[in-house]
């Protein structure tokens, strides 16, 4: 990559050297240059979960050019918010495809954003200097989830609507603020045009842009203090410096690309096979329809309200929920400094593992809560499960007890899904 | 790269079918988008014919002149010797009343019709135009489409139609 001066080269430099010289002299591209070319990754047994950031900065980018082309058809009001989606999904060339990629990519995103959290807790990459790369990460998270719930709305579909209603409500029940946190969400007592029109400004003015400075902190931070490599491979190869590496570009930059590809192509597919539905326009004032349930990645909380008793204890049930939820995030933000040693460090190993396996079978169970739908929701379940322990694998040593249990469990999984499988396939 | 990527054929060939990959995905995501940004066939109405929301007796300040011709604002004129031959009671000759596509060929702004000049004006740019919607000064570069007027009704009272020839 060296870069020659024109003069030096004289005639014989091409016009794509002139042209690439010429930009690098007046964008003063020599400090990118020399950082691309002094940026490595280490390579170790956890460095696939390296590729997680990447795809979700690329299902971001697919979100916001999704977005901005949906923008330009969408229509924020009650009386032409449904009509307009619809002109999308049916009028518009391609429409559907970029509803469905928009749908699609977010909830892809939501998936690769836990998974980015739980291996990133799971190597510790919290550690000091980098908790603050931790905490921006943990706020993307909530600011996507909110970013899903916000754009949920946006259709204007009876399930849209008394999703946001619920949602709202569950806002409304923290003590204190709650009143006046669900008359600024909602803008005034019910869901109506003014909700409609508060959530789309915050769609797609006001989380973009808070998005894009916490993304830029969270970001700059990666490159500052580069890749954190687990402790246990640090005492493997016995010192960072002799951990092997890789130059980020091209190297691993092109695998990243191959990371982008992986995820396009699901995304392609899924908006391709399975198109997002509309749905029925919403009508205010009749029931809510049957089965309706959030984004599956609040299934968890909303099966949990569903399963409290009106009172605990003479609090009310909801309102514990609640509060409970809402310590869970603040533990999950404050992790970093909660990590203080090989005890807290149990406990905490101890809380993430409940938390996952909380999240595994209350997803499954909220997904299909019907007991004649009990298959379906064990083999869910298990695939859930299949998933978040294969991101132990790297962990554990070959040979030792603590592998072949994982192994033994993987195992097992696979053998409960192959079964149900059949079950259901048999019934 | 330790070695010049065009130093060997097969590295070359490689190269090049990582960059036509590359291409064919740009390809692949441009060609849709392009596609949602054509706009969705119109949804005004391509009626050929309409009657205008007033009658001859209310020009030349008529309410509602220009009107909705098509989606395209259609302005009315009655000229200074249909306005004489009204208000003596006699009957209106063709060309009396006038009809013209209210979009001035300058910049797209609405025209309006001026009765104390006896002219057709646009107010962004001063552009002028005479009764047969010919430009006479200003910046517009050609004329007012003019459409053709029918009258039908009692005297004094007529509906006026107005319609496309092509």
């Amino acid at each position: 990559m060296s870069l020659a001066p024109v003069s030096a080269q004289g005639e014989k430099a091409s016009w794509k050297q002139r042209l690439k010289a010429f930009f690098v002299e007046r964008l003063g591209l020599e400090a990118v240059q020399s950082l691309a070319a002094k940026k490595t990754v280490p390579l170790h047994r956890c460095t696939p979960f390296y590729f997680l950031g990447g795809m979700a900065l690329f299902l971001f980018l697919v979100q916001i050019v999704s977005g901005i082309l949906l923008a330009l058809y969408y229509k924020p009001s009650p009386d032409q918010a449904f009509e307009s989606v619809r002109a999308i999904m049916t009028e518009v060339e391609f429409g559907w495809l970029i509803r469905s990629a928009h749908s699609w990519s977010a909830n892809l995103l939501i998936g690769i954003l836990f998974l980015h959290l739980l291996t990133t807790y799971m190597m510790r990459a919290y550690r000091r200097p980098r908790e603050i790369t931790w905490i921006t990460g943990v706020l993307l998270l909530a600011l996507f989830m909110a970013f899903g719930f916000s754009g949920y709305l946006l259709p204007w579909n009876q399930l849209a609507f008394f999703a946001t209603r619920v949602g709202t409500a569950i806002v409304g029940v923290v003590p204190g603020i709650g009143h006046s946190l669900l008359l600024l969400a909602r803008g005034g007592e019910e869901v109506t045009g003014d909700t409609l029109a508060r959530f789309y400004a915050i769609h797609v003015v006001v989380l973009p842009l808070v998005t894009f400075v916490v993304l830029g902190i969270h970001l700059y931070l990666v490159q500052k203090h580069g890749m954190s490599i687990p402790e246990r491979e640090l005492a493997r190869y016995g010192g960072p410096e002799r951990v092997p590496s890789m130059p980020f570009v091209p190297h691993f930059l092109l695998r990243d690309i191959v990371g982008w590809y992986l995820a396009l192509a699901l995304l392609a597919a899924l908006a391709a096979l399975f198109p997002w539905e509309l749905g029925e326009k919403a009508d205010p004032f009749g029931a809510a329809p049957e089965g309706i349930k959030p984004e599956w990645y609040f299934l968890f909380m909303y099966q949990t309200l569903k399963l409290l008793p009106p009172y605990i204890a003479g609090f009310e049930g909801e309102v514990l929920g609640v509060l409970f939820f809402g310590l869970c995030g603040l533990v999950v933000l404050v992790v970093p400094f909660l990590d203080r040693g090989p005890r807290s460090r149990a406990v905490l190993n101890g809380l993430a593992a409940v938390a996952v396996a909380f999240f595994v079978v209350m997803t499954a169970w909220a997904f299909f809560p019907n007991p004649e739908q009990k298959v379906a929701c064990i083999m869910l379940g298990t695939l859930l499960s299949f998933v978040s322990l294969t991101l132990l694998v790297p962990f554990a040593d070959q040979r030792t007890p603590a592998y072949r249990l994982l192994i033994g469990l993987l195992g097992l999984l696979g053998l409960i899904f192959v079964g149900a499988a059949v079950w259901e396939l048999i019934a | 790269m330790d070695t010049d990527p065009g130093s060997s054929s097969r590295r070359r060939w490689l190269l090049h079918s990582l960059q036509a990959s590359f291409a064919a995905t740009v390809a692949a995501i441009c060609y849709p988008v392009l596609r949602f940004l054509r706009p969705r066939p119109a949804t005004v109405s391509g009626a050929m014919e309409v009657v205008a929301p007033f009658r001859v007796n209310q020009l030349p300040n008529a309410p509602g002149n220009p009107f909705n011709f098509g989606g395209k604002p259609c302005l009315v004129v009655l000229t200074p010797e249909g306005e004489k031959r009204l208000a003596r009671g006699e009957r209106l000759q063709p060309g009396d009343i006038r009809a013209f596509n209210a979009i001035c060929t300058h910049m797209d702004c609405t025209v309006h019709y001026r009765p104390d000049h006896g002219d057709i004006f646009c107010s962004c740019h001063n552009g002028v135009y005479d009764l047969n919607g010919h430009n006479v000064s200003g910046p517009p570069p050609r004329p007012l489409e003019t459409y053709k007027v029918t009258l039908r009704g009692s005297p004094g009272q007529e509906e006026i139609v107005v319609s496309r020839t092509s």
